[in-house]
């Protein structure tokens, strides 16, 4: 029999608000242990839970990013479970009201086909403490971290939409992209601030039950997200033909072995109304206000970038995938420089310079004002393309502008007609041959005798104004 | 006294001329004083000292009074086994008293000794540094020979508090006392809710009514069929908030902790094991149950208490007040287990499933009656106050 896979995802984000969720500590990562924790995320006795209006803002923006509805009326529950994680024995989290409903995201199927990826809905909870397991000697402890619990976290949670690993995978970089365009999350599964759970069952293709899933959790890239897919997807499919039944239940991935191992029977708690966080309603004002902060979404801005600064749309998409390229790339224009070149330059000659330094856009001592001088001098021929690659690596070392380091290395394009001619009689003199070429009419040897004079001005004469004046000299 | 007290402290000076001044208050354990020790009556807190002051706390010593202790309470406060509220007042060693009231815990005690016992609003006063266990009916009652006290510790300790977001964006309320004129007062009486009792009590009771229709009181009796589902309510809702509410109390982090476990799931288990004790384990065992097996019940519960809301709010609009008896019939004695513990407090809980405030008015000195409540809407706490002093300046020859 031909199966097909039934996937879903659960995709938990970390928001990156300045407090915790319910107090007033640092939601930093990286801190010495249990440095950022008050009565409240301990859950000392009599503490009681303060709401973060940040991290609702942080929330709603990214349900509003999604294309989710907000809903007038969410609320928090006690979602109970018992674990050293989490020692008051139970998350606040939104499992009968969510923040949003709806929503989704447009991607492209193996076949090249638009699909659209919908959303269920997306709500908030808090994350728990962090469990470390060490040796004291022979003797295995376990501590608790309390820095990430109350961290905020939106769960992101999907229609069975999904039918390929492919089709997962392409959800998830899109997601990424979408939540960092709203700037309230780093999303990185690498740090542990994206976290995505799979859904799996197998249904007889052409058929449209849901059947029992399969939960696998662990996996910290979009890859292993695919990988965790398609084994699944495999063992399912062979221990139905083999006439076993699947039950409901969670595995691991395991990114060394790239398999998935049994974990524990899937559990869902009880989740009650939490008595003491008290329900959220947004008034539509609210909403609106939100929408007024809501970035230029990367659709949209593809979009706009063919059709103001003439792209082709696979530039466009991917100039508008990450929102510190896209805003580097508009800061450009705004410099006055002209699409494509800011476009060229920006992605073949900018951007891997920064990758062989490790540095991040908008981190780099290159600034758009700095890089566009730079453009500018390029495009007034004041420089040439290899003297302007030069002078964007001096960029990187010291704080002087283009211009000056142009003067003070004498990068300066030679235009000079006067000053060019000398040179030029002389490679003339020294390369009767290809003299003899060109005036045979040979392409090639014009090419050569231009670098010779370009060798010969050490790199800074205008090839343009060289091929004009041999030119002129050999009739050619 | 030391059976009335877990911790006694003789406080320095408060800052003169606030408007306690003076007035010596005697807490509960379960109310977070900084460096007092704070169990709430469990072995699952032993040995717990609060971090900071409540919001109560801090706003009596602002306001002059001197907290000259806590008194022993019944686990949580759950039920008034173990507990001497109202010990304080025998003993001559406070003025006025906090007690925590869950099911009516602070009306009865005051019948016990014979003060007024009151129950403020759900939402008027912070819970910020109680020790919790039903958050959604429990709030801080007040006991005190005079109204005078229990209204100006009222206004003291409520109104708006930051670090308590669960209090309702609500209007203060104004605690200037004002006049009662019983003939524009209309007293309803809910048939359903003295009905059941025995002879005698209901007797008694009646004896009550007939001192207030005396007074000038309309009386109108009411029928409120859904009355006995009060206590059911309570205990679904109860129970289960009770049970997501102790997951904190893990006897882990403070209290003792298990020995022997294997791994630390177990020492988790044998720790929380011994952590309780049998009411409350029972109560805790209860709310799991509905938690994990009956969830649909405990929806339902949730269903019925807004109606049940509804209904007495509907009682409002035909009369100003409700009297209610506050004896439940049940035996005298120790209630060991829940169903007698809920026995005792039939007549109380309705007010905690509600939100609403009531006031335990003991009776005269040497009447032929038991004392009574009197409750009124949500947030009427001053008016219901109004009503309390008419009624014992009555007796005083006074009005």
């Amino acid at each position: 029999m031909d199966f097909e896979a039934v996937i879903g995802l659960e995709i938990h984000a970390e928001l990156n608000c300045t407090t915790k969720m319910f107090c007033d500590c640092p939601n930093r990562y990286g801190d010495e242990p249990n440095i950022n924790t008050c009565p409240v995320c301990l859950w000392f006795p009599g503490a009681m839970p303060r709401f973060s209006q940040q991290a609702l803002e942080k929330a709603s923006l990214v349900c509003l990013g999604l294309g989710a509805e907000l809903q007038p009326r969410s609320a928090f529950d006690q979602k109970v479970y018992y674990y050293p994680d989490l020692p008051k024995g139970f998350q606040l989290s939104q499992a009968h009201l969510p923040l949003s409903r709806g929503g989704g995201i447009d991607i492209t199927d193996e076949a090249g086909k638009p699909k659209r990826a919908r959303l269920h809905h997306i709500h908030m909870e808090e994350d728990v403490a962090k469990l470390v397991h060490e040796m004291e000697g022979r003797l295995p402890i376990s501590l608790v971290d309390f820095n990430r619990a109350g961290t905020p976290l939106v769960e992101i949670v999907t229609e069975p939409d999904f039918r390929s690993p492919y089709e997962a995978m392409e959800f998830l970089k899109a997601l990424r992209t979408q939540v960092r365009y709203t700037g309230c999350s780093e999303c990185s599964m690498d740090n542990g601030t994206m976290r995505v759970d799979a859904n799996i069952s197998i249904r007889p293709r052409g058929t449209t039950q849901l059947n029992t899933k399969v939960e696998v959790k662990n996996m910290n890239s979009v890859r292993h997200v695919g990988d965790a897919i398609a084994y699944e997807i495999t063992r399912q499919t062979a221990a139905v033909q083999a006439g076993e039944t699947v039950i409901l239940h969670t595995r691991l991935w395991d990114p060394d072995k790239k398999v998935t191992t049994p974990m524990r029977a899937k559990f869902e708690g009880p989740c009650v109304p939490d008595p003491s966080v008290p329900a959220i309603e947004l008034t539509p004002e609210w909403v609106e206000k939100m929408r007024v902060r809501l970035p230029e979404m990367p659709a949209a801005r593809a979009e706009r970038f063919v059709k103001q600064h003439g792209l082709t749309t696979e530039e466009a998409r991917f100039l508008s995938s990450d929102l510190e390229v896209a805003g580097y790339f508009e800061a450009l224009i705004r410099e006055g420089i002209p699409p494509r070149t800011a476009m060229h330059w920006l992605t073949t000659q900018l951007m891997p310079a920064l990758k062989e330094r490790g540095l991040e856009l908008g981190a780099s001592p290159v600034t758009p004002a700095r890089f566009a001088a730079l453009l500018k001098m390029l495009s007034k021929d004041e420089i040439n393309a290899n003297a302007a690659r030069e002078v964007l690596v001096h960029l990187f070392d010291n704080e002087d502008t283009p211009e000056a380091i142009v003067t003070a290395r004498g990068f300066r394009q030679v235009s000079d007609t006067g000053a060019l001619d000398a040179l030029i009689d002389k490679v003339l003199a020294a390369q009767p041959a290809a003299v003899a070429d060109v005036k045979k009419g040979q392409g090639k040897a014009m090419g050569f005798l231009v670098g010779q004079v370009m060798q010969a001005s050490g790199g800074k004469a205008n090839p343009k104004v060289i091929r004009e004046l041999l030119g002129k000299k050999l009739g050619a | 006294m030391d059976s009335v007290f877990v911790y006694r402290h003789s406080e320095s000076a408060a800052p003169s001329g606030g408007p306690l001044q003076g007035l010596r208050i005697a807490i509960q354990p379960n109310i977070s004083v900084a460096d007092w020790p704070t169990e709430a009556g469990s072995n699952a807190l032993a040995n717990f000292t609060a971090l900071e002051d409540a919001t109560i706390v801090q706003r009596l010593r602002q306001a002059g009074a001197s907290l000259c202790g806590s008194t022993r309470m019944s686990e949580f406060g759950f039920g008034l086994q173990g507990s001497q509220a109202g010990g304080a007042f025998q003993w001559q060693a406070a003025d006025a008293e906090l007690v925590l009231d869950m099911m009516g815990e602070s009306r009865l005690a005051a019948s016990r000794v014979g003060v007024c016992g009151f129950k403020p609003s759900w939402g008027l006063v912070s819970r910020f540094g109680l020790v919790d266990l039903i958050p959604s009916m429990e709030c801080c009652g007040l006991l005190s020979a005079s109204l005078e006290h229990i209204r100006e510790i009222l206004k003291t300790i409520a109104g708006q508090d930051g670090l308590d977001f669960s209090l309702p964006d609500e209007k203060p309320i104004d605690f200037s006392p004002r006049k009662i004129d019983p003939k524009n007062n209309t007293l309803g009486v809910i048939t359903e809710a003295h009905s059941g009792l025995p002879a005698d009590q209901e007797k008694m009771f009646h004896a009550s009514l007939d001192d207030l229709k005396r007074a000038g009181f309309t009386l109108r009796e009411v029928s409120f069929p859904d009355f006995p589902l009060f206590s059911l309510v309570h205990q679904i809702v109860g129970s289960v908030e009770a049970s997501c509410a102790a997951g904190r109390y893990d006897s882990v982090r403070y209290g003792p902790r298990a020995p022997g476990g294997k791994n630390w799931n177990e020492m988790y288990l044998l720790s929380r094991g011994i952590a309780f004790g049998p009411l409350v384990k029972s109560y805790l065992f209860q709310g799991a149950y509905f938690q994990f097996e009956r969830f649909g019940a405990f929806e339902d519960a949730c269903r019925i208490r807004a109606r049940l809301l509804a209904g007495m709010h509907a009682l409002t609009s035909q009369a100003e007040f409700l009297v209610f008896p506050a004896a439940s019939g049940a035996p005298s004695g120790a209630p060991a287990l829940l169903p007698e513990t809920y026995a005792q407090f039939a007549s109380t809980l309705f007010a905690n499933v509600t939100g609403q405030p009531a006031l335990y008015v003991p009776p005269a000195p040497g009447a032929g009656n038991s004392g009574f409540q009197v409750a009124g809407a949500r947030l009427s706490d001053a008016r219901l106050l109004d009503l309390g002093e008419h009624l014992l300046n009555m007796r005083r020859g006074g009005n």
